[in-house]
C-alpha cells in the first residue's frame, strides 16, 4: 500500500515538475493569437534592449543586411541573397475549367499552373510590419522533407540567418502532410516572429497559411509553388520560377534542333508543380516557337536512372531516328539514366537537356554527354527567402512574389557554376 | 451382423472431389508458374513492338531495368519463404552498403567493396537475431530497425550525399578505386551484356543453389512451412533466420552498392520503394506471404515479369497513370492465379 502512495507522489511530483520547467498552463503561452503576439512583442522588446534601442536595431538590421547581401556567397560563388525579379501575371484566356479542355502544347492551359494568379481583394489582414529592424528576430522553417537538397538550403538559410542576425528553428516532417500540419500549429504555439514555410503539398498550403496569418504571424512561402487561393494568406513567396527557366531552356534547346525534330520528355512526380512546370512548360513553348518540332511522348518513370534508362532505350528502338532530343525533370539520376541509354544504343546525336543543377548533371555537361541545364539555386533560393524576410522586419515594402535568378548551363559557361552546391 | 456390414455405405461415404475440380489450366499454371505468364508477356510484346523485342538492345534493356531488382529479390526469397513475409529495412541496408563503401573507398575498391558487403551482413546478423532468438515480429522489427538505421546514416553524414571521387584522397591508388567503383554499373561485356545483369543472375543461381541443394535449404522448407513442428524436430531455427536475413542483407547490400555506383552518389534515400517492389517480384514468382511456398527459380521469373510488362508499356506509349493502372491489374492478376491453382490443388 506504502508503494502505491508513494508511486503517486513521484508521479505527481514529476509531473508538476515537468509543468513548471515547460512553463506549460502559464497564462503566456496559452496558445491565443494574441497572448503569443504579446510574448512576441516582448520578445521583440528585449532584442531591441539587448541592441540598443528599436531605432538604432533598425539601422544596424539594416547595415547587416546589406553587408550580407553584398557578402554571403553561394559555394558555387555566387550572391546568395541578390534581389529577386517579379513577372506581370498576363490575362487568363478563359476560366480554370474552360483552360483545362486546351490541347497540353497549348500554353493558354497552364496559365493558372504557371503563374500565381489570385484575387488580392480576397487577402487576409496580414500583420504590419514592425519596422524595427531583422536583428535578433526568431523564424520558424518549416521544410518539407529530409534530401539532400533540403540539407543545403537549411544550411544556406541557417548562414543567412546568422548573417543578418536573425536566428533560426528548423522543423522537419520528413514530407508528411499531417506531420507538417502538426509542426505548422507547434510553431504558431512557440509564436516566433516569422514563420517560413516549404509546402508538403500545394494544395493543402491554403489551410496552413490561412492558420498562421489568423494567429497574427508572418507568413512567408518558400520554393514550392503553393495553389494560387493560398497568397490571399501568404505576406510573400519566394522561390525558383520553374516554368521561365524550363521555357528558356526549351528555347535554347529549339535552337539547337534547327527548328524541326522528335522531342520526348522525362517528368517530375506526377501531379507535383514540377511535373507540370518542366513538362509542360517546355512542350507549350516548342509547340509556340518551333512548330516543326514534334513532342512524341512523355513518361513518368520516376527518379530512378535504371528506371529512365529503360524508358529512354525503349523509345530509341521504337521512334529511331525521329527522336532527337530529351527534356528531364532532373539532371542527377534521370540524366545518367538517359545519357547512358543513348550512349549504349550509339546515340550521341539526342540532345539531351534538364533542370538541375547538380554534380551528376554538371559532369555530364563537362563531359559532352549532356547539352545543357538551367540553373536553380538551392542556396540561393533560402537567401532570398531570408532577405525577403529581413526588409519585412524592416518595414521596407516588399514584392508579393518574386524569383530567384536563372540561367542556362552549357559545357561553355559550366566551370562557373562549379562547385555543385549539393 | 456380417449383413450390416456388407450394406454399402451410400449415405455416409466420404468421396475426396478435389482431384476431379482441379482443370488442366491450374495444373500446367502450378507447373510452370510465373513463366506461363512470362511466355505470355514476350507474346505480347512481340507483337507491340512490331519484331524488334528480341534485338539484342531490347533484351540487355530490360535485364539491366531489372538488374536491381533481381539481386534484392534473391535475397528477399528466404525471407518470405522463412514467413516473414518481407524485410522493411531493405532500403536502408541498401543505403548503408553504398555509404560504406564510398567512405572506405580511400582503402582500395575491393576492400570498400567487402566492407560495403559485410554492412548488410551485420544488419541481417542483427535482425536475424532478434527475429529468430527472441521471436521479434519480423514487420515491426525490420521497420523499426529500417528507421533507426537512417536515423544512424543522417546523423553521421549530416544528410548529405556523400561522392566517391570526393571522399577519395589525391592519390592515384584512391582516384583509380573511385573510378572503378563508378564502373562497375557501367560495364558491358560484349557490348549488350551489363554487368549488373550477370551479377544479377549470378545471385540468383547461388540463392537457387543454397535454397535446393544445402542442408540449411532443407531445413528452411520445414522451418517456412511450420516453425513449431520444425523447432521441435530438433532444428536451430534461430541459426536458419540469421542465415536467412545474413544472405538478404547480403543481396540488399550488393544491389546497394551497384546503385550507389550507378547514380554516382551514396545517401540516405538510395533503395527508397526497394522493399515492396521487390516483394512484389518475389510474389509474382509465386512465393506465399505465410512462408514455405516458393522458388528462386520463380522468382527470377516474377522479376523478368516485372522488367517485360515496363517494356510493353513503354512500347504501347501508356501515359502514367494507364500504365499504374495496366500494372496494378496484371501484377494482382498474377497473384490470384498463383492462390487459384495452389487452392484448387490444395496446396493452400
Amino acid at each position: 500500500m506504502m508503494k502505491k502512495y508513494l508511486a503517486v507522489l513521484l508521479s505527481g511530483a514529476m509531473l508538476l515538475g515537468a509543468v513548471s520547467m515547460t512553463g506549460c498552463g502559464s497564462s503566456s503561452s496559452s496558445g491565443s493569437g494574441d497572448a503569443a503576439k504579446e510574448e512576441t512583442a516582448s520578445d521583440s522588446g528585449d532584442s531591441e534592449e539587448a541592441s540598443g534601442g528599436g531605432g538604432d536595431n533598425l539601422a544596424e538590421s539594416k547595415d547587416m543586411l546589406t553587408s550580407a547581401i553584398d557578402s554571403v556567397m553561394t559555394t558555387d560563388n555566387h550572391k546568395m541573397m541578390d534581389a529577386g525579379s517579379t513577372f506581370d501575371v498576363p490575362e487568363a484566356e478563359g476560366t480554370a475549367e474552360e483552360l483545362d479542355k486546351l490541347d497540353d502544347s497549348d500554353s493558354a492551359k497552364w496559365h493558372f499552373y504557371e503563374y500565381l494568379d489570385w484575387d488580392e481583394a480576397e487577402d487576409a489582414e496580414f500583420p504590419a510590419s514592425p519596422a524595427d529592424g531583422q536583428n535578433g528576430k526568431h523564424v520558424i522553417l518549416i521544410v518539407h522533407g529530409a534530401h539532400a537538397w533540403t540539407t543545403c538550403y537549411q544550411e544556406a538559410f541557417e548562414q543567412a540567418c546568422d548573417a543578418v542576425g536573425m536566428t533560426v528553428d528548423v522543423y522537419d516532417p520528413n514530407w508528411d502532410q499531417s506531420t507538417q500540419d502538426g509542426y505548422v500549429d507547434q510553431a504558431i504555439n512557440e509564436a516566433p516572429d516569422a514563420i517560413v514555410v516549404i509546402p508538403v503539398s500545394a494544395d493543402h498550403a491554403a489551410q496552413q497559411f490561412k492558420k498562421i496569418t489568423s494567429a497574427g504571424i508572418p507568413a512567408f512561402c518558400s520554393n514550392t509553388l503553393p495553389e494560387a487561393d493560398a497568397m490571399n494568406f501568404i505576406l510573400a513567396y519566394t522561390g525558383p520560377n520553374d516554368w521561365y527557366q524550363m521555357r528558356n531552356l526549351a528555347d535554347n534547346l529549339g535552337e539547337q534542333l534547327g527548328g524541326e525534330g522528335g522531342v520526348c520528355y522525362i517528368t517530375h512526380n506526377v501531379g507535383t508543380s514540377p511535373y507540370y512546370a518542366r513538362t509542360f512548360g517546355p512542350m507549350s513553348e516548342l509547340a509556340d516557337k518551333y512548330p516543326n518540332i514534334k513532342s512524341l511522348d512523355y513518361q513518368s518513370p520516376g527518379f530512378e536512372a535504371a528506371a529512365v534508362k529503360q524508358v529512354v532505350s525503349d523509345w530509341i528502338t521504337k521512334y529511331g531516328d525521329d527522336l532527337n532530343a530529351i527534356v528531364l525533370a532532373d539532371d542527377s539520376d534521370q540524366a545518367i539514366g538517359a545519357t547512358e541509354a543513348c550512349e549504349a544504343a550509339g546515340r550521341d546525336d539526342i540532345i539531351i537537356v534538364a533542370a538541375g543543377i547538380s554534380k551528376q548533371g554538371a559532369e555530364l555537361i563537362q563531359g559532352g554527354k549532356m547539352y545543357g541545364a538551367s540553373y536553380q539555386s538551392c542556396q540561393a533560393d533560402a537567401g532570398l527567402a531570408v532577405r525577403t524576410v529581413s526588409e519585412y522586419f524592416n518595414g521596407e515594402d516588399i514584392a508579393r512574389v518574386s524569383y530567384i535568378g536563372t540561367d542556362i548551363i552549357t559545357k561553355d559557361n559550366v566551370e562557373d557554376f562549379l562547385p555543385c552546391q549539393w | 451382423m456380417s449383413e450390416v456390414n456388407n450394406k454399402p455405405k451410400t449415405n455416409t461415404a466420404k468421396v475426396d472431389t478435389r482431384k476431379e475440380e482441379i482443370s488442366k489450366f491450374s495444373l500446367i499454371f502450378n507447373k510452370l508458374g510465373i513463366y506461363v505468364v512470362v511466355v505470355l508477356l514476350i507474346i505480347i510484346g512481340m507483337i507491340v513492338s512490331k519484331g524488334s523485342f528480341f534485338t539484342a538492345s531490347n533484351i540487355q534493356s530490360i535485364l539491366e531495368a531489372v538488374a536491381l531488382i533481381g539481386m534484392v529479390a534473391s535475397g528477399l526469397t528466404f525471407v518470405t519463404y522463412s514467413g516473414n513475409w518481407v524485410d522493411m529495412a531493405i532500403p536502408l541496408t541498401m543505403a548503408a552498403g553504398g555509404m560504406l563503401t564510398v567512405q572506405t573507398i580511400n582503402l582500395g575498391f575491393i576492400p570498400a567493396l567487402l566492407i560495403g558487403i559485410a554492412t548488410g551482413a551485420l544488419i541481417g546478423l542483427t535482425s536475424g537475431f532478434m527475429i529468430g532468438k527472441f521471436r521479434a515480429n519480423a514487420i515491426i522489427w525490420t521497420w523499426g530497425f529500417n528507421l533507426l538505421l537512417s536515423g544512424v546514416i543522417r546523423f553521421v553524414w549530416g544528410g548529405k550525399q556523400l561522392y566517391a571521387d570526393q571522399v577519395a584522397n589525391d592519390s592515384e591508388y584512391a582516384q583509380h578505386a573511385a573510378n572503378t567503383f563508378f564502373s562497375i554499373s557501367r560495364t558491358y561485356i560484349g557490348k549488350y551484356i551489363s554487368l549488373m545483369a550477370i551479377v544479377m543472375i549470378l545471385m540468383m543461381v547461388a540463392a537457387w543453389f543454397i535454397h535446393t541443394k544445402t542442408k540449411f535449404g532443407q531445413e528452411l522448407k520445414i522451418v517456412g512451412t511450420n516453425y513449431e513442428v520444425a523447432k521441435y524436430s530438433g532444428i536451430n531455427c534461430t541459426k536458419v533466420m540469421i542465415i536467412v536475413y545474413v544472405i538478404n542483407g547480403i543481396t540488399a547490400s550488393t544491389a546497394g552498392i551497384f546503385f550507389s555506383a550507378l547514380r554516382k552518389t551514396s545517401s540516405y534515400e538510395n533503395g527508397t520503394g526497394y522493399d515492396f517492389s521487390c516483394l512484389t517480384a518475389v510474389l509474382l514468382g509465386g512465393c506465399l506471404m505465410d512462408g514455405g511456398k516458393g522458388s528462386v527459380v520463380g522468382t527470377f521469373g516474377g522479376v523478368i515479369a516485372y522488367g517485360i510488362l515496363n517494356n510493353i508499356l513503354s512500347w504501347i506509349g501508356l501515359g502514367t497513370y494507364e500504365k499504374y493502372l495496366v500494372q496494378g491489374v496484371v501484377f494482382l492478376f498474377i497473384v490470384w492465379l498463383n492462390t487459384y491453382s495452389n487452392r484448387k490443388l490444395g496446396k493452400a
